[in-house]
């Protein structure tokens, strides 16, 4: 093995590459450029639904409004904006109004307030929950009026308050909403970022017939393949890293407007200080990624038949991202062993800064194997004539 | 410098079962020739040429190359040879220069060295001018010339060339031609295929005629027209392909 050849073939590969546009704008300009725009756009849509939502669900019609006195003053109170309808029901329906309000009278002389939504609506379900704040409150004053009337003290209605205080730090909040998305977008964006590379120097290669020549150069193919594998891992782990940059710079500086308040709960946003320890938890995904692509790659005899190779792949990478975006998982040594999907969920427990340090080790130790097994596997495509010289 | 010898390369194919690509040849290309391999598309030329270049393993036989063989020490055999495949094979997005120091290095030169020799084959076939503009912003013709100078950067006694002169224009072709007739003069040994009857004619000093994975015949082309009693090589490939009978009976049909 000699590390000069495969120190030539890496930095030639690398010039390829970063001559290459379709992988400059995989690896560097997607990455960048990807969660300032996933931010923007979440802030406009959070915005313009939220608006939208506000204005619907202010509209509402309330019948039999004689069975409850004060009711139509306490909800016009409110703000609600009070419209007639004969047929509550219909109108709900038919979206003219976002809920409406009906007092019954059942047995017994219990008044019961019905109040009609279509919960599949968001409009109706925001304004079902403001009228039920409004008659909660009206109950509450109703019944304030009747102990004063009758000389109780009102202090009766409630012997005890209630207050939910949350002992978890901001800096925790925002590693829980900031951990699972991060993950999950930087190893995705990471596939993406390492595709172009991996096929360019493998199946590429065979489409333009360079790789006889590169063969029949004084190289081993150890040392050739273990040089493709390290300018790809170079690529994924570019990506991975503008991609934490770009999240961690476009959260200090950016102004995401209305998305800006869940985005940074209790006002912060992730610690940078964990990122080297981040970078080091995805190295042995970054190998695992980039043996894999270039493994599958080989067996195309195009660029064009490699990219429909891979893209099903990037497909499958999403199965276990998105298992651990599901609420209440947690990384326990025995899911340490799944591979993307505990890098994953390690990594939002390290923003949140209480990882475990069984299954950081467990999680390290398994994709270092899985990467080693990937690495082992290209090796021998690449070694294999029958893969080389497909026709 | 070439020795072959029952070189043979088997592939498995799911509905034809075992194909012999390349069916024990045996030839041999001394010092200071030009031999050609020649045979019509299909015929087992490239597979030939890659089992010399060392790019893929001969299923049985072997073959020795400026003494060492391409089965026991291929990584000795490929500091001998300079290879061409079919297309070329240059990197598109790298400089000539970039080219020729990346094949160079792997070669073992370095520094001063690999300088000088760069300087040397870029003079030789006037690339200078165009030496650091990317490949895939020059002509067929220009391309041509730095294939050949990455082929030559590190002085190889052997030359493997899969057809060399393919798909170029009339004078291109001729730069290619002179380089290989002035390298046999300097004294290397040069193995190439065609499926060209002119240019084999022009510029090999003996040939073999591959057909079907075997090789038909191998000689001078005076040893061609005895063996055939044909004059012209078109003729006389015709006659050993054994298509000479079925051209007459269409031509006489039509």
């Amino acid at each position: 093995m000699s590390l000069s050849s495969i120190s030539t073939i890496y930095r030639k590969e690398m010039l390829d590459m970063v001559r290459d546009r379709r992988t400059l704008i995989s690896m560097v300009l997607v990455p960048i450029a990807a969660m300032p725009v996933l931010f923007l756009f979440m802030g406009r849509m959070i915005s313009s639904a939220e608006k939208r939502a506000g204005e619907e669900s202010v509209t509402i019609a309330v019948q039999g409004s004689e069975r409850l006195p004060g009711l139509l003053n306490a909800l016009a109170g409110a703000r609600f904006k009070l419209v007639d309808k004969a047929d509550l029901k219909a109108a709900v329906e038919k979206k003219e109004i976002a809920a409406g309000v009906e007092p019954v009278l059942l047995a017994g002389g219990v008044k019961e307030v019905r109040i009609y939504t279509d919960q599949t609506r968001d409009a109706s379900g925001v304004a079902a929950g403001k009228i039920r704040v409004v008659l909660d409150l009206f109950k509450d004053n109703l019944a304030k009026q009747q102990l004063i009337a009758r000389g109780v003290p009102v202090e009766v209605l409630s012997p005890f308050t209630v207050k939910r205080v949350d002992l978890a730090p901001a800096k925790k909040m925002a590693g829980m909403v900031w951990g699972s998305m991060l993950g999950y977008v930087v190893v995705l964006l990471m596939f993406s970022g390492g595709m172009y590379p991996a096929i360019d120097l493998t199946a590429g290669e065979k489409e333009r017939r360079t790789l006889e020549v590169l063969l029949s150069a004084p190289a081993g193919r150890d040392e050739i393949i273990l040089a493709k594998i390290l300018a790809t891992t170079s690529a994924v782990a570019i990506t991975a890293l503008l991609s934490i940059l770009s999240l961690v710079v476009s959260l200090r500086y950016v102004d995401f407007g209305k998305a800006s308040k869940m985005l940074k709960p209790g006002g912060l946003a992730l610690d940078p200080s964990v990122l080297p320890l981040v970078m080091l938890a995805l190295v042995p995904t970054a190998i695992m990624a980039a043996s894999i692509m270039v493994a599958i790659a080989l067996f195309a005899k195009s660029f064009k038949e490699a990219q429909s190779y891979l893209t099903p792949l990037i497909m499958a990478v999403i199965f276990p991202l998105i298992a651990g975006m599901l609420p209440g998982i947690q990384l326990t040594p025995a899911l340490a062993l799944i591979p993307l999907f505990n890098v994953c969920q390690l990594i939002k427990e390290i923003f949140q800064g209480d990882f475990n340090r069984l299954s950081f080790a467990i999680t390290m130790a398994s994709n270092i194997v899985y990467a080693g097994i990937a690495f082992f596997a290209a090796v021998q495509v690449f070694k294999s004539e029958k893969v080389l010289f497909r026709t | 410098m070439i020795q072959v010898t029952n070189l043979t390369k088997t592939f498995t194919d799911p509905k034809r079962g075992a194909v012999h690509a390349v069916d024990h040849i045996t030839f041999e290309v001394r010092e200071r020739e030009i031999f050609g391999l020649l045979g019509p598309n299909g015929a087992g030329k490239t597979t030939a040429l890659r089992m010399l270049a060392t790019v893929m393993k001969p299923s049985e036989g072997t073959a020795v190359l400026g003494g060492h063989d391409v089965v026991q020490e291929p990584e000795q055999v490929r500091k001998q040879i300079g290879f061409l495949s079919g297309d070329m094979g240059l990197y598109h997005r790298l400089t000539p220069r970039e080219t020729l120091n990346f094949f160079g290095r792997l070669h073992g030169l370095d520094g001063e060295n690999l300088k000088s020799r760069i300087r040397e084959v870029f003079a030789l076939f006037d690339i200078e001018k165009f030496a650091d503009t990317q490949v895939d912003k020059l002509s067929t013709g220009m391309r041509q010339r730095v294939a050949i100078a990455r082929t030559l950067v590190h002085d190889p006694p052997i030359l493997i060339l899969d057809e060399p002169a393919s798909g170029l224009d009339v004078p291109t072709a001729r730069v290619i031609e002179e380089f290989i007739l002035k390298s046999r003069n300097a004294g290397k040994s040069i193995l190439l295929s065609t499926h060209v009857m002119e240019e084999a004619e022009y510029l090999c000093d003996r040939m073999a005629v591959i057909h079907e994975g075997k090789v038909k015949i191998v000689g001078t082309m005076a040893d061609l027209r005895a063996a055939t009693g044909k004059e012209r090589l078109r003729e006389i490939f015709l006659n050993l392909l054994g298509m000479e009978a079925m051209e007459r009976r269409t031509n006489h049909e039509s």
